[in-house]
């Protein structure tokens, strides 16, 4: 099997007659896709809010159902259970659904980038079926981010049977990614903002209506069934300025903990990923053994998602120590089971480390310093460790403090949740350039945008380009005589490559010499007629210093120059730009 | 395409998209239903397993099994989380078990979310104390008298207020104490086992008058509580209240002597029994009849005089006697020692003078000569209060 091939999904080819048909829908209703688009969007966050639900409710019952109710140190289905199924979650991965290895966020990027939004039932299946029985058997790995895919699935899978155009099926992925992941965030702001930070990397107004309508959508479901309370109960959370030491030790630690989880899954993924096949089978359900190992030998906590234990954390059951401990055997725990391919998300995984050393720190601070007079309640810590490693290990530090925000339903915490996750955030991408979605993709032989680089390209604006007005400008309400006697003035600019005509109104034209000599050469046959007459009605593009330099591109075929003008005095020139300008700025030069 | 096709092929569109968002409702309309009715079967086995384990983990910590009733009440919360009584049984297992650290933090949190609740303050009280921090758990231990409490309020309130007050007393806060407890009774109903430990806690607290007033009153209600009985009488001796010390620790000799009971009655409780029948033998009480009384002050002067004798023989001539003692032998060659019976019977001054004599004696003689034995000795508890020799 190809590295790729798990990423990308074939789209099935369109027959003719469907194609023709599509071109014919366009053509009678060309407002239909329009019109539909909306309504489409709800309903599939409707459908993605019950499917996650299901998808859940799944994985609480297998955990139940396959490691008891109370799975606990030296209990041996710890170790049989995750490493069996680990065994046939790898035979289905490779013979039945072979592209649900991994995450969800860099298949759904790939759908999108590469296959216009396509995502198979099937693949929505398998996610399914295959991340609850991993989950539910204790492999590290959380449901979030296969959420993301199934929602990403159900949505592609609509606005296929809906007959969409392609550039909409596109379109649809991240409305779906952000119905999933906000039914199962239980947040839809902080679902909007990842889609937008990670998956179509800007704001597009064109999208951006249907995604949050999606996402609303599937919170209200998820909500009808699992209540509006947050996804985490959190004690009432107070802060005062003297913790912003504190929170700025957090941050630091976050920032070196999402280094060394990034640096594990970097060096072991890679490595088990270049293994023979029959191998690569084998991994899921030995990485199910270590993973039950930790388990039986005294860590159940660190298997299965984790929410309920991050629920503990915050409600101050474990001492610092032990909270230590479960950060760092968690860091292996996701490491082993993500590297192994088994399909399950890494969300969970990063909120679980952060809300342990996020409550690690605060205890031991609490507890050895206690002069400080530290007035958050541990549950306040384990927050904002949640979106510190939201921010350093997923590179996402928009939809980190938000998240915060909306799973705490609590701003006074914004402060430090914003100091920590810059802290963090800073840290890890100085000392790991490449985020690890970026990583991941490349891994697996992958090269989709990375959004983080879009985010901080600077985009070149005509101002970087434009040159001062170095060309003979004429008016164009003078007559074709008093023209061409303005024009002998400007005897020094023979070589310019245009002469500026002012047509008046704020509107301009860029003419050629050659243009200007033929009109001046027929003056005779009409000497009253002005020279923007004899231009004829075309003028050249209004175009402003702050509009992006591409801008100007398509304008190049028909005018030699660009006049920019001002945009608060209409008309008023501020310089120009030639194809060779821009060229030169491009070029860096 | 003409005009009609257009219409046509509009039409046929129309419909189709109609047809299909129909689809659509019908299939999420059977998706809601399916997963409503998983939903339900979810949630109430998930209830029902909170219960079973909430029920194991209480059963394990009534059966001081603080360490599986962790378990079991962390496993109970994770079925139904936030559910308060599991999270006070969890927290109370963490205690028990000597999770310390961890029930602190967890007490705390609780404690953030409910600082007026009397049972988590009480909680962090005692951990405060189990760590050995009596500023927090005496701010705990009022903090949970002035909570609130569900139920028995005033009973729990009570209680706590017990419990501070013996907190109190072991770290030598007896006047804080003493305020607490003389709260607590304030505010407490007759109940015999209850004045009983006010009175034992109060005795403790150096307040034995009012210490025994609360014995009194146990005894009132319950004449025979044993418990009582010997606290009033030790209390009464303390008071030099001998003739009701008598009474008492006669009938708390005999309730412990009674054939049911194994144990014996400790020793000095006997030797106080002892001590006060013959205190009450010697006491030259104003109440007696002349003629007895005058014999009792015959008797004590021998015994003070005997005690002074001794007493001076050990000061040498070199050294001298202290002044008091100097004093105290001017006065038995004076008018006052002179103990004739029917100089003694003739005047009340006399007498009087007397038995003040033989107390300043035994005073004097116990500050210079060591502590007395004996009659001396009871001699000087007459000393020390004589006006209860009076009673």
């Amino acid at each position: 099997m190809k590295e790729e091939e798990h990423l990308i999904e074939k789209e099935p080819v369109l027959k003719e007659a469907f194609a023709s048909s599509l071109a014919d829908t366009a053509a009678i209703a060309p407002a239909r896709e329009e019109r539909l688009f909306l309504l489409l969007s709800i309903f599939i966050g409707v459908i993605s809010g019950l499917l996650v639900v299901s998808f859940r409710m799944a994985i609480d019952w297998l955990q139940v159902l396959l490691l008891g109710s109370a799975p606990g140190p030296r209990q041996p289905r710890l170790f049989i259970v995750p490493a069996v199924i680990g065994l046939v979650v790898a035979v289905l991965t490779r013979y039945v659904f072979p592209q649900v290895r991994g995450s969800g966020v860099n298949q759904t990027k790939a759908a999108l980038y590469i296959n216009n939004g396509y995502i198979s039932f099937r693949t929505v299946i398998g996610k399914f079926v295959l991340s609850a029985l991993a989950i539910g058997s204790g492999h590290s790995l959380g449901p979030e981010d296969p959420s993301l895919q199934i929602g990403a699935g159900v949505a592609s899978l609509i606005s296929r049977r809906m007959g969409m155009s392609r550039e909409r099926l596109r379109l649809f992925a991240p409305i779906g990614a952000a119905a999933g992941l906000a039914a199962a965030f239980n947040a839809p702001i902080s679902a909007i903002l990842f889609v937008i930070e990670e998956v179509i990397g800007q704001w597009n107004a064109a999208v951006l209506g249907s995604i949050v309508l999606s996402a609303v959508s599937s919170v209200v479901v998820a909500r009808s069934f699992w209540g509006s309370e947050p996804m985490f109960r959190i004690p009432t959370v107070t802060f005062s300025s003297r913790e912003l030491f504190a929170y700025t030790v957090l941050g630091v630690f976050g920032g070196v903990a999402a280094l060394i989880f990034s640096k594990a899954l970097g060096y072991l993924r890679p490595r088990l990923r270049r293994q023979s096949a029959w191998k690569q089978m084998l991994q899921p359900g030995l990485a199910g053994l270590l993973v039950g190992g930790i388990g039986y030998f005294g860590l159940p906590q660190v298997m299965g998602a984790g929410y309920e234990v991050i629920d503990q954390a915050m409600h101050a059951q474990f001492a610092w120590k032990m909270l230590l401990l479960l950060a760092l055997f968690k860091i292996i725990a996701t490491t082993l089971s993500f590297s192994s391919g088994t399909p399950g998300g890494m969300f969970a995984p990063t909120l679980f480390i952060g809300a342990m050393l996020g409550a690690a720190i605060g205890a031991f601070e609490k507890l050895y310093f206690p002069h400080l007079h530290l007035t958050g309640s541990l549950a306040s810590y384990a927050l904002v460790g949640m979106g510190v490693l939201f921010a350093a290990f997923l590179r996402a530090p928009l939809t980190s403090v938000f998240m915060v925000l909306e799973v705490s339903g609590n701003y006074s915490i914004i402060v430090p949740v914003i100091l920590a996750n810059t802290i963090a955030y800073v840290i890890s991408r100085s000392l790991q350039p490449v985020p690890i979605f970026e990583m991941l993709t490349h891994q697996d032989g992958l090269y989709l945008p990375s959004m983080e680089e879009q985010r901080e390209e600077s985009e070149l604006h005509i101002e970087d380009a434009m040159q001062p007005v170095a060309v003979p400008i004429l008016q164009g309400s003078e007559t074709i005589a008093d023209a061409a006697k303005s024009m002998a003035q400007y005897s020094g600019m023979e070589g310019s490559s245009a002469v500026l005509v002012d047509c008046g109104e704020g509107l301009w034209y860029a003419a050629t010499h050659e243009e200007l000599e033929a009109i001046f050469a027929k003056a005779e046959e009409d000497p009253a007629a002005s020279l923007a007459m004899k231009l004829g009605t075309e003028r050249t593009p209004i175009l402003f210093p702050d509009l992006p330099l591409s801008s100007t591109l398509p304008h190049f075929k028909r005018w030699p120059l660009l006049p920019i003008t001002n945009r608060a005095m209409r008309g008023a020139l501020e310089g120009t730009v030639s194809m060779a300008d821009v060229l030169r700025r491009y070029q860096g030069r | 395409m003409s005009r009609t096709e257009v219409s046509l092929a509009k039409r046929r569109l129309f419909l189709r998209d109609s047809l299909t968002f129909l689809l659509l409702t019908l299939v999420t309309g059977v998706l809601f239903l399916i997963t409503l009715f998983l939903f339900r079967s979810f949630t109430s086995h998930r209830a029902e397993l909170a219960v079973r384990w909430s029920g194991r983990g209480k059963a394990a910590l009534d059966a001081g099994k603080p360490g599986e009733a962790m378990v079991a009440l962390r496993t109970a919360l994770s079925y139904a989380p936030g559910t308060r009584s599991y999270e006070l049984l969890l927290a109370q297992a963490l205690a028990d078990s000597g999770h310390t650290d961890e029930a602190s933090n967890y007490f705390m949190n609780l404690w953030v979310a409910q600082p007026g609740d009397g049972f988590i303050n009480l909680e962090l009280a005692r951990l405060s104390a189990k760590r050995n921090d009596p500023a927090n758990a005496i701010k705990y231990y009022r903090a949970s008298v002035y909570g609130t409490w569900e139920g028995d309020g005033v009973v729990r309130r009570r209680e706590v207020r017990l419990e501070l007050a013996r907190y109190l007393i072991e770290h030598k806060y007896m006047s804080a104490a003493r305020i607490e407890l003389l709260i607590a009774a304030g505010n407490s109903p007759s109940d015999p086992g209850l004045n009983a430990t006010l009175a034992d806690l109060l005795v403790q607290t150096g307040d034995i008058a009012d210490g025994f007033s609360y014995y009194k009153k146990a005894l009132e209600a319950d004449p025979k509580k044993k418990e009582a009985l010997e606290g009033a009488g030790r209390a009464a001796y303390a008071l030099g209240n001998f003739a009701e010390a008598h009474s008492l620790l006669e009938r708390a000799m005999e309730s412990k002597a009674s054939p049911e009971k194994e144990e014996n009655a400790p020793g000095d409780l006997s030797a106080m029994l002892d001590n006060s029948r013959r205190i009450l033998e010697l006491r030259p009480s104003g109440k007696l009849r002349p003629v007895e009384r005058v014999d009792r002050i015959l008797a004590d002067g021998a015994i003070a005089k005997k005690r002074f004798d001794g007493c001076v023989v050990k000061f040498n001539a070199a050294s001298g006697l202290p002044p008091s003692l100097q004093q105290l032998k001017t006065r038995w060659a004076g008018s006052d020692g002179v103990m004739g019976r029917a100089v003694l019977l003739r005047s009340l001054a006399q007498q009087d003078a007397a038995v003040q004599l033989i107390f300043d004696t035994e005073t004097e003689a116990s500050r210079f000569c060591g502590a007395p034995t004996g009659d001396d000795a009871l001699l000087l508890l007459l000393a020390k209060s004589p006006e209860a020799a009076e009673r």
